[in-house]
Formats: C-alpha cells, sequence, structure tokens
C-alpha cells in the first residue's frame, strides 16, 4: 500500500517540485507587487509613523496626504493635463495609425515595406535627438508650452507601435470576410469600418493601452515641452521627488499613487488583451 | 465618389501617418543632425550659430566626461539587459506550468511596467533610504543607497530590472506557450534528461523572442533616464552619469544646443551598433546550425 504522499519516489518527487514551484511563485509575486504596496502603505501613515523603526505594519490608515495632495492647487490641474494630453494622444494615434497598419496588411503598393521598416527605426532611436529640435522648432512656432505639442510628440512615438502591432493583428483575419463583402458590393472603407474593426476589438484595446502608458508615463518630453500651467502629473511629481525628501513621504506617496492608479486599473481590467498586445508584434516579427 | 476612395485607399490609409512622422518626426531629426553642425550662439536662434563641420563631434570625442558616460551606459546597458533576460526567462519558465493559481501570479506580471517610471524611481527611493528605508532596516545596515559610487549604478539598475525584467518574462511565455509540444514529448519518450530538453528544445524554439526582447531591452536601456534622474541626478560624482543625462545636461542645463545634438547623435550611432552585435552573432549562430 502506498499513500499518494509517502509512497513511490517518484511522487514524493514531484511534490518537491511542488513545493518550491509555490516557494519560487510566492517570492516573485512579492517582489513584483512590494514596492507598489510600499508607497500605498506610506501614503496612508502619518509624518511621525512614516519614519518610525521598526516600520509599522499595523496602523490606522488615514487619508490626510490624500486631501493634502488634492487641496494643493497644481495637482488637479496637472491631472487635466494629463488626461487631455494621454487621451488626445491615444486618439490620434489610433485614428491615424490602425488605417495605416490595415493597408499595410492588406494592400500591395511601393514603398511598403520601407515605410514600415522606417517607422520602427524612428521607434528605436533616443527620443532626446528629436527632443532639442522639437523644442526650438515648437518654440519658434509658438506651440512649445501647448498640451497639443506634447500630444503630438507622443502620438509620433506611439504610432510606430500601432502599427507593428495591428498589422499583425490584421493580418490574423482570414481575408474571407472581406472578400465576400467586397463581392456583396461593400467599398473598401464600409468593409474596413463595418466588418474589419468591429472583429479586431481586443487587439485595438491592447494598442490603446500602450499608446496610454508612453502618454501617460512619459516625463522626459513633458518636463521640456510644458510650462507650469501644462504640465503632466510625472513633471509635477518629479518635482517634489528629485531633490532632497526630507520627512514629507506620506504626500509624495499619495501622489505617486494617484499617477499609477488609473494605468494600472486599466490594465487589469484589461489583462488578457493587453498580454496577446505585448507578444502580437513581438512573435510575429 | 467611393470608387476614388477605394482607388486611392493606400494613400488615405497610410498618408496621415507618412506625413505626421515626417513632420513632426523626421523633420526634427534631421533639424537635429543640422544643428549638431553649428556652433554654439549666446541666443539659441533656429539657424544656430556658424557651421563648424565635425568640431561638435570632434569636442565630443576629446571630452572625458562624454568618454566617461559613454563607457558607463554601454556597461550598464549590457549588464542590465542580461540580468532582464536571465530573469525574465526564468519567470517565463516558472510560469508556464500548470498549477492552480497560477492565472493569478500571471495577472501580477504586467503590473511593474505599468507604474510610471518616475514613481517607480521614487517608490525605490523609499524603499532605499538610508535612514528610514525598509530595505536598510530588513538588512540592519545604514547603507546610502544613492550616496555611494559603488552602491548608486546598482540602485538604478535595480529600479529599472524590477519594472522590465516581467516584461520579458511576458514576451517569453507567451513564446513558451507557442511552441509545439510533440518534439518536447518525443523527447521525454526518448529518455532526454529536462535540461537536455531545456537546452537542445526549448531554448532554439525560443531563440525569435529572445532575440526581440534583447534588442527591444537594449534600445530602452540605453537610453535611460528617469530612475537615474530621480535616485541620484547623474551622481555622486558621475557614477550614473548615462548618456541621457548627460545629453539633457549639456542641453537645458548649459543650454548648449548644437552640442547636445551632437551628443544625442552620437548616441544614435552608439547605440546602432550595440544593436548590430545580437543580431550579427544570431545570424551566424543560425548559419552554424544549417
Amino acid at each position: 500500500m502506498s499513500s499518494p504522499f509517502l509512497g513511490s519516489r517518484k511522487s514524493r518527487r514531484k511534490a518537491l517540485k511542488l513545493f518550491f514551484t509555490y516557494v519560487a511563485l510566492a517570492t516573485l509575486v512579492i517582489v513584483l507587487l512590494f514596492p507598489v504596496l510600499w508607497i500605498l502603505s506610506i501614503s496612508l501613515k502619518t509624518r511621525l509613523q512614516v519614519i518610525s523603526t521598526p516600520p509599522l505594519l499595523i496602523w490606522t490608515p488615514t487619508l490626510d496626504n490624500y486631501r493634502e495632495v488634492l487641496s494643493k492647487g497644481a495637482f488637479i490641474p496637472g491631472l487635466w493635463n494629463s488626461l487631455l494630453v494621454a487621451g488626445g494622444s491615444v486618439l490620434l494615434s489610433l485614428g491615424i495609425g490602425v488605417p495605416a497598419a490595415y493597408s499595410m496588411a492588406r494592400l500591395r503598393y511601393a514603398g511598403k515595406e520601407t515605410i514600415y521598416y522606417i517607422l520602427l527605426l524612428m521607434r528605436m532611436l533616443p527620443p532626446i535627438a528629436v527632443l532639442i529640435p522639437m523644442y526650438m522648432l515648437f518654440d519658434a512656432l509658438g506651440i512649445r508650452n501647448t498640451r497639443a505639442s506634447v500630444a503630438l510628440a507622443y502620438t509620433t512615438f506611439s504610432l510606430p507601435v500601432v502599427v507593428w502591432v495591428m498589422r499583425s493583428v490584421f493580418q490574423e483575419l482570414p481575408k474571407e470576410i472581406e472578400e465576400s463583402a467586397t463581392v456583396d458590393g461593400a467599398s473598401r472603407w464600409t468593409t474596413f469600418v463595418q466588418i474589419v474593426l468591429p472583429l479586431t476589438r481586443p487587439g485595438m484595446v491592447a494598442v490603446a493601452i500602450l499608446c496610454l502608458l508612453v502618454a501617460w508615463n512619459d516625463f522626459l518630453f513633458a518636463s521640456v515641452l510644458t510650462s507650469t500651467a501644462t504640465q503632466t502629473l510625472p513633471v509635477l511629481v518629479a518635482s517634489y521627488s528629485a531633490f532632497e525628501l526630507g520627512v514629507e513621504w506620506g504626500p509624495l506617496a499619495a501622489a505617486g499613487m494617484l499617477v499609477i492608479t488609473p494605468v494600472i486599473l486599466v490594465s487589469i481590467l484589461a489583462q488578457k488583451h493587453l498580454v496577446v498586445g505585448l507578444s502580437a508584434g513581438a512573435t510575429k516579427g | 465618389m467611393s470608387k476614388f476612395i477605394d482607388k486611392y485607399f493606400y494613400i488615405f490609409s497610410v498618408g496621415p501617418t507618412v506625413l505626421t512622422m515626417f513632420i513632426v518626426f523626421g523633420i526634427p531629426l534631421g533639424f537635429s543632425f543640422y544643428l549638431s553642425l553649428h556652433g554654439w550662439t549666446p541666443t539659441p536662434s533656429l539657424g544656430g550659430g556658424p557651421f563648424v563641420g565635425l568640431q561638435n563631434y570632434i569636442f565630443l570625442l576629446e571630452d572625458s566626461k562624454f568618454i566617461q558616460s559613454t563607457i558607463f551606459t554601454i556597461v550598464y546597458t549590457v549588464v542590465v539587459v542580461s540580468i532582464e533576460l536571465l530573469v525574465g526567462l526564468s519567470i517565463a519558465l516558472l510560469l508556464n506550468q500548470e498549477v492552480p493559481l497560477i492565472r493569478m501570479a500571471r495577472s501580477v506580471l504586467a503590473i511593474p511596467m505599468m507604474v510610471t517610471p518616475i514613481v517607480a524611481a521614487l517608490c525605490w527611493k523609499l524603499l532605499l533610504d538610508p535612514q528610514y528605508g525598509f530595505i536598510n532596516y530588513l538588512i540592519g545596515q545604514k547603507l546610502g543607497w544613492t550616496g555611494d559610487p559603488f552602491l548608486a549604478p546598482i540602485t538604478v539598475a535595480i529600479v529599472n530590472v524590477w519594472q522590465n525584467a516581467p516584461y520579458v518574462g511576458i514576451l517569453l511565455l507567451a513564446g513558451l506557450r507557442s511552441l509545439p509540444s510533440d518534439p518536447k514529448e518525443a523527447a521525454a519518450i526518448d529518455g532526454a534528461s529536462a535540461w537536455q530538453t531545456f537546452w537542445n528544445i526549448t531554448l532554439p524554439g525560443l531563440r525569435p523572442m529572445i532575440l526581440v526582447a534583447l534588442l527591444l531591452r537594449t534600445i530602452f536601456e540605453f537610453r535611460t533616464f528617469e530612475n537615474v534622474y530621480v535616485l541620484t541626478g547623474g551622481g555622486p560624482a558621475g557614477a550614473t552619469n548615462v548618456l541621457s543625462i548627460y545629453t539633457y545636461g549639456i542641453t537645458f542645463g548649459q543650454l548648449d544646443f548644437t552640442y547636445g545634438a551632437a551628443s544625442s547623435w552620437m548616441m544614435l550611432v552608439t547605440v546602432a551598433i550595440l544593436c548590430s552585435i545580437p543580431i550579427l552573432l544570431f545570424r551566424a549562430m543560425d548559419r552554424g546550425r544549417a
């Protein structure tokens, strides 16, 4: 008689393997989440609780830090700027890039591959190479310090990604669906808008998140191309944190949490789509 | 009308992308090269200073700060990308098993890469604070993670490995799951050990995804900026002065736009060379196999 646990050497080895797998999984999850949970905890502590040694693990959470950040005046305008810039850039990138990706997946025309590779190459360049001239050109045109100028800059980072991922998404659609629509007399545009687009919604969600990440998370371009009136949230948070901190950690952590919560929420809600989008371009080349 | 649109559909579809990229990205890129060939003027204007040819580039190559910064950036990139690939591959292999609760672990994987880099650096700045940081409390030391010239580069690297190794994990996990299972099963029947199967079947199958991850991470680590900006500002004493920080400093700190433009073009050439090495290496390996 052999019980499943004390039995053969094979099943014992299997149990041991499972044990180590879970230890490794637990470690992984803790390491991935800990930094975020740590600033979450700081954001809910008072000034004295933050500097207590050993660190407090149980305390009555306070929302004072969030109240302070939200009432400070600069945060709400910053949030508004971030939303406008990110929203504008996501819409522009998808509106311009998705049709281009579709035609690159389906049509034959001269220069198609060249355009595709030049786009990818542009995404590869160190962004600081275009930041300096953008600063000067936008200044000369009188559009520096506007939200539109940063949104445009982000659109040029996102477009190659949109084309890269969406092209492979469109290529995976069976051609027959579109062909039968064309036989029925629908124009290419109608086919694209009414038949192809609804079928590729998951891919579009993924790409929209990637564009959102570019625009929401960027600091470098926003720090140079915006003014105090048009600055986005990362610039605001950096202005608190780039210098010596003192003990004002609570409000700082609260501001940080407010910046990252929206993107983390979006990513959790669209988890499945996102993984598809992240790997679509990469696995299909 | 719709026939007209159909006939020129390719122009309507791809035209806006090409135009936007040319005007907003291409022209500035060309202009930055133009700037790099011109001298400094006290009032930065569109025309730049006098034409000086390659003088800015020559000055850069004689500038010990630039050379140090270049060497540091290359070493930093190679080390961080190697760690990210190794950790990412381990994560992918771990998460490729089918055990209960594994989905939860997979869903956590995308969180670090979502975090705004400035905020990620801030998280770690608080965690690694010499006085009140949790890490120093854990190890019972008072290490100056950002103030020590030996530790500062490690600190800067930790933030990016934490943010991006999981992303490599996502890519490679997708790769693992797209591999056919027959060769693996055949190998198991033939009595191959787990290690042999991994080395001879899984790893070669993953090569395209590994190359993509390697290139993407090299490109993005080479331009690293936010973690350094928040944690060390390039210090102490230039110990973490990556090229982005160096270029940012001369351009927007010293307002030397033309020298900065030249520096950014040097970055561009360096990263292109850096990326071509793995491409050529992988190609040579392919030829060796064939």
